[in-house]
């Protein structure tokens, strides 16, 4: 039934991460990891996958010496996030 | 949160499931108030002092009063610190960081525009779109914002900006600090109450 779900979006981190993301202009590793509560490890492993469909962005930095990880979502993980979220809807509209 | 291997078997998550995530991720950052208020206040009360000053010289027959003026410069260096520090510890930005930071850099481009160029069409001409600056900055800022404090704030800038027509130089002085304090110093302050609120809830 919800078959044609994008597999990538349908899992509850990868989920969460992209609609932080869609809201924002970019959010640090850290955030991420606070409004998730992700931990590292896994956000880790979930940001990198997106990161390989091209979903988001990462670009590593430093501040004060310490490595920074800023995410990003770009304009082909907007697309994704609003077919997924169009699929959705017209699932839980009322059957006729 | 599930871990890696729980996110795999995931797949058979429910619709319902799937909106409520994406709902409670979107409020986290949708609510957040983006600004303390800490520029407005600054700016407002430096600036509201200076005209004060630069008024109180001129009346008392003090000569140099507008040497009140250099503050300027410096108050940009501690409003940049500010900036950069504050951007630093930032850990997310909004799209509403990046339009108020708009916002502020085309007021900073005219405010130099008018200050340098504006002076040839004489000092109340300067004063006069001075606060047409203050108002359209702070009517916008508070229109992202959704603050309405701000909005109706500015409006005050708008209205001195047209009393300033009607009175000398040396009384325009007068306007621009009324004109702070209304748009500026007390909606900062209310701004700042609320961003201070929001941070213990």
């Amino acid at each position: 039934m919800l078959k044609e779900l994008d597999p990538i979006l349908h899992s509850q981190l990868r989920l969460a991460i992209v609609s932080l993301l869609v809201g924002v202009k970019e959010a640090e590793f850290t955030y991420l990891k606070e409004q998730t509560n992700a931990t590292a490890g896994n956000l880790s492993v979930q940001i990198q996958k997106l990161k390989e469909v091209g979903y988001i962005e990462i670009e590593k930095k430093f501040k004060d010496n310490y490595p920074q990880t800023i995410c990003k979502i770009t304009k082909v993980g907007i697309k994704a996030f609003e077919d997924y979220v169009e699929i959705i809807q017209n699932y839980l509209k009322p059957k006729k | 949160m599930k871990t890696t291997a729980e996110n795999e078997l995931s797949e058979n998550m429910m619709p319902e499931e799937s909106l409520q995530i994406i709902n409670a991720m979107i409020n986290t950052a949708k609510n957040k108030l983006a600004d303390d208020g800490f520029h407005l206040i600054f700016w407002g009360w430096l600036v509201t002092f200076c005209a004060l000053i630069h008024y109180v010289t001129i009346k008392l027959n003090i000569q140099g009063g507008e040497w009140v003026w250099m503050l300027m410069p410096l108050g940009g260096i501690v409003s940049g610190i500010y900036g950069y520090k504050q951007g630093k510890s930032q850990k997310v930005k909004t799209h509403i960081d990046s339009y108020i930071g708009y916002v502020w850099i085309g007021f900073i481009i005219s405010l130099f525009v008018t200050l340098f160029f504006g002076y040839a069409h004489g000092i109340k001409a300067t004063y006069f779109f001075l606060m047409l600056l203050y108002g359209m900055a702070t009517f916008v800022t508070g229109g992202i914002l959704n603050f309405k404090p701000l909005i109706y704030g500015s409006l005050f800038s708008f209205a001195f900006a047209v009393v300033s027509v009607f009175v000398g130089e040396v009384d325009q002085l007068l306007c621009i600090a009324a004109a702070l304090i209304l748009s500026y110093i007390i909606p900062g302050h209310m701004l700042r109450s609320k961003y201070k609120s929001q941070q213990h809830a």
